[in-house]
């Protein structure tokens, strides 16, 4: 894959090695902006709430009006 | 990797069935190394990233809060995701500040801790719930343990400084720090550890929550204080703040 890669690139070395650098970023890119944060809530240590097995948000009963903070 | 010395015919079918394992096992080399470094991004994107892009939104929030009281703007129902308290706890250092967020979905914790929504406000009576990220994105609650009875733990509201102090919450089983399995919603009752909701509170209780052990979600690690202290803010910094110097109000 890499070889192949790096017989495609043109530009001779200075080139190949820019679209190697080019290429390397757009792929952490991706990686950082969509792919991991699709992952991380995905994974056991992000839960931190307490839960019903059922429900995703807590099931507060409540006895005190919502009220802004004074 | 290129053959050096043309061969005969004969060994030039067993070269070029070398030649094709070679690349089958290249290929399975560089996936690997390549699946690799990217589980090494990954570690890198939790432990590093994440708390960038938290850092990030607590700075904001904590522009957008102070920009809030200062217009005397009070939202009855604030918004998911909107800064509603800031958290103060001197046992983790004067520089520890955290603008706490309404709602605690993955998209408000990962702006800061956050208020389990329908649970009381700071301040008032019943339970003050609050869920935060043990590790990763900024880590708030990544010391929640070192929590002692007699801690205090300090909330700024548009007027107020409350002072909750950590301790055993009296009349009910809820220890000032307990381990709990992820389904004991009871925590975050307006009387912690009291199902029978219809009973009305009369303590005002803060509750946190975060995961335990660290990078683990086998149980909950809870963290009950009791209001101890509140003052308005114009009358200055409340006493588990002295030496603070603020910056921004």
């Amino acid at each position: 894959m890499y070889v192949w890669l790096w017989r495609r690139l043109p530009g001779g070395i200075p080139g190949k090695l820019t679209g190697c650098a080019v290429l390397l970023v757009a792929v952490v890119a991706v990686l950082f902006l969509v792919v991991f944060p699709w992952a991380s809530p995905r994974l056991p240590f992000n839960h931190v709430t307490v839960n019903t097995p059922q429900s995703p948000s807590p099931q507060v009963q409540q006895t005190d009006k919502p009220a802004v903070p004074t | 990797m290129d053959i050096a010395a043309p061969p005969t015919s004969h060994e030039a079918r067993s070269t070029r069935g070398q030649g094709h394992w070679r690349t089958v096992i290249r290929g399975v080399g560089q996936t690997m190394i390549t699946a690799g470094v990217i589980v090494l991004l990954f570690v890198a994107y939790e432990l590093w990233w994440t708390g960038l892009t938290t850092k990030r939104d607590q700075h904001h929030l904590f522009t957008q809060i102070h920009q809030q009281w200062n217009r005397g703007q009070l939202l009855k129902d604030p918004p998911l995701g909107s800064g509603i308290a800031i958290l103060r706890i001197p046992r983790f250092g004067a520089k520890y500040v955290f603008v706490i967020v309404q709602g605690t979905a993955t998209a408000d914790l990962i702006k800061g801790p956050g208020h389990y929504p329908g649970t009381a406000m700071p301040g008032h009576k019943g339970n003050f719930a609050v869920a935060g990220h043990r590790t990763t994105y900024e880590h708030p609650f990544y010391n929640l343990n070192q929590l002692k009875s007699g801690d205090p733990i300090v909330l700024e509201t548009a007027k107020t400084w409350f002072t909750y102090t950590v301790e055993d919450i009296p009349g009910t089983h809820a220890k000032a720090q307990e381990i709990v399995a992820p389904t004991d919603i009871q925590v975050a009752y307006p009387v912690p550890d009291q199902p029978n909701a219809a009973l009305p509170p009369t303590q005002k209780v803060l509750t946190f929550t975060s995961c335990n052990p660290r990078y683990s979600a086998a149980q909950r690690i809870v963290v009950h204080a009791l209001l101890t202290q509140q003052q308005p803010k114009r009358a200055g910094l409340p006493p588990a703040l002295a030496g603070y110097r603020l910056a921004g109000s």
